[in-house]
């Protein structure tokens, strides 16, 4: 900006900020591509691979993930142990269940360039499987990212008023038998 | 389309870290004053109100059938179905819960075609919508009835889905016909 002092553009220039994003309900791997930019400092125009200008990116509520499909159950992922006989295999479900945070690791750890800045990242790169932030991660925290992901309403989260706002489609015959009081009256009286 | 413009507002996201004020505007549609019942009956031959009269000695109990209140009219009475009435064919998706749930039991099921009106095709969009929205989750109240004393033998892991908005015209078959035209 230019009614900054030289020392506060420098200051925002080239400082390291904090970002948090929160993973309720969004599909990781769309989480992982933002946590991949911000930690490579590709959304800055004065990236370079060698400058080291990344930022740090906490991740919260990562128990609350969502996969689309039916990636919990067929999405595999695989490691050797080592030793003879020690390849192990486990699903999305299985590995959230164990570690709740793995499965984001795993994504931005694949999504990061393959070479020896890819562990400083991962370094910045700290995940949460609730919302409980340590205090001084919690103090360093400078922008809240947008989920990718529009998460809709559920029934049960709309107010009264708007479900009797909304006009009914449809109205049963003269003596067609509910199993609810409630649903019949709500049918009856063209809300 | 007043309809739409509340389908529209109504489909707004709760996103973000605090979950503010969700800033849901339903306006467009009349507020229509519901009378107060004194007795709401369990069977299902309409709603009845009870009124009391006595004259000299006698008394008596009276169950009048109310007399439902018009709602706002449909923009195409004279078609068959309902979505056609309100011009909803291309319009609605999985996460637009308050008109899937005119169509579902409390169980979660469809109700039958007979009853509601729907058209055939409507009828097997709005079918698979609502497996959409069980699947995401949507429809927490909608489960299926578990036979008393019940236990579950170990607690399912809870495990959230995400459904990509499919558009419907794009699956159905090419029809010349449209029943609202008839």
């Amino acid at each position: 900006m230019s009614s900054f002092t030289r020392s506060a553009q420098q200051w925002a220039t080239f400082a390291r900020s904090w970002f948090v994003i929160d993973a309720r309900m969004q599909p990781p791997g769309k989480i992982a591509t933002m946590c991949s930019v911000r930690l490579q400092g590709k959304h800055k125009p004065i990236y370079h691979a060698l400058s080291d200008c990344g930022d740090h990116v906490v991740v919260i509520n990562t128990k609350h993930i969502a996969f689309s499909g039916n990636k919990w159950e067929q999405k595999v992922y695989s490691s050797h142990t080592g030793y003879p006989g020690g390849f192990k295999q486990v699903t999305a479900a299985q590995l959230h269940q164990k570690d709740p945070k793995a499965i984001v690791k795993l994504a931005v750890y694949g999504m990061l360039p393959k070479n020896l800045h890819r562990r400083t990242m991962m370094q910045r790169l700290h995940i949460f499987a609730d919302d409980e932030l340590p205090e001084d991660i919690r103090a360093n925290l400078t922008e809240e990212l947008a989920q990718p992901r529009k998460i809709p309403r559920k029934l049960s989260e709309y107010t009264q008023e708007e479900i009797d706002a909304f006009p009914r489609l449809w109205t049963p015959y003269k003596n067609y038998r509910f199993e609810n009081p409630q649903q019949m009256f709500r049918q009856q009286y063209h809300l | 389309m007043a309809a739409r413009s509340v389908l529209k507002s109504v489909c707004t996201s709760l996103a973000g870290l605090k979950l503010g004020a969700s800033g849901s505007n339903v306006s467009a549609l009349q507020r229509i004053n519901v009378p107060q019942l004194s007795a709401l009956t369990i069977q299902s031959r309409g709603i009845r109100q009870v009124v009391e009269k006595q004259e000299g000695k006698t008394t008596t109990v009276e169950g009048r059938s109310v007399e439902v209140p018009a709602g706002p009219q449909p923009p195409n009475p004279t078609a068959k179905c309902p979505i056609y009435r309100w011009n909803l064919q291309h319009k609605y998706n999985y996460t637009d819960v308050l008109l899937l749930s005119q169509f579902i039991r409390s169980d979660g099921g469809m109700l039958p075609r007979k009853i509601t009106g729907l058209c055939a095709e409507e009828h097997r969009k709005i079918a698979v919508c609502v497996q959409m929205a069980h699947r995401a989750g949507l429809l927490p109240d909608h489960r299926p009835k578990l036979p008393e004393g019940h236990v579950p033998k170990k607690a399912k892991p809870q495990l959230n889905r995400v459904n990509q908005a499919i558009w419907l015209h794009l699956l159905e078959c090419h029809h010349s016909v449209h029943p609202g035209s008839q």
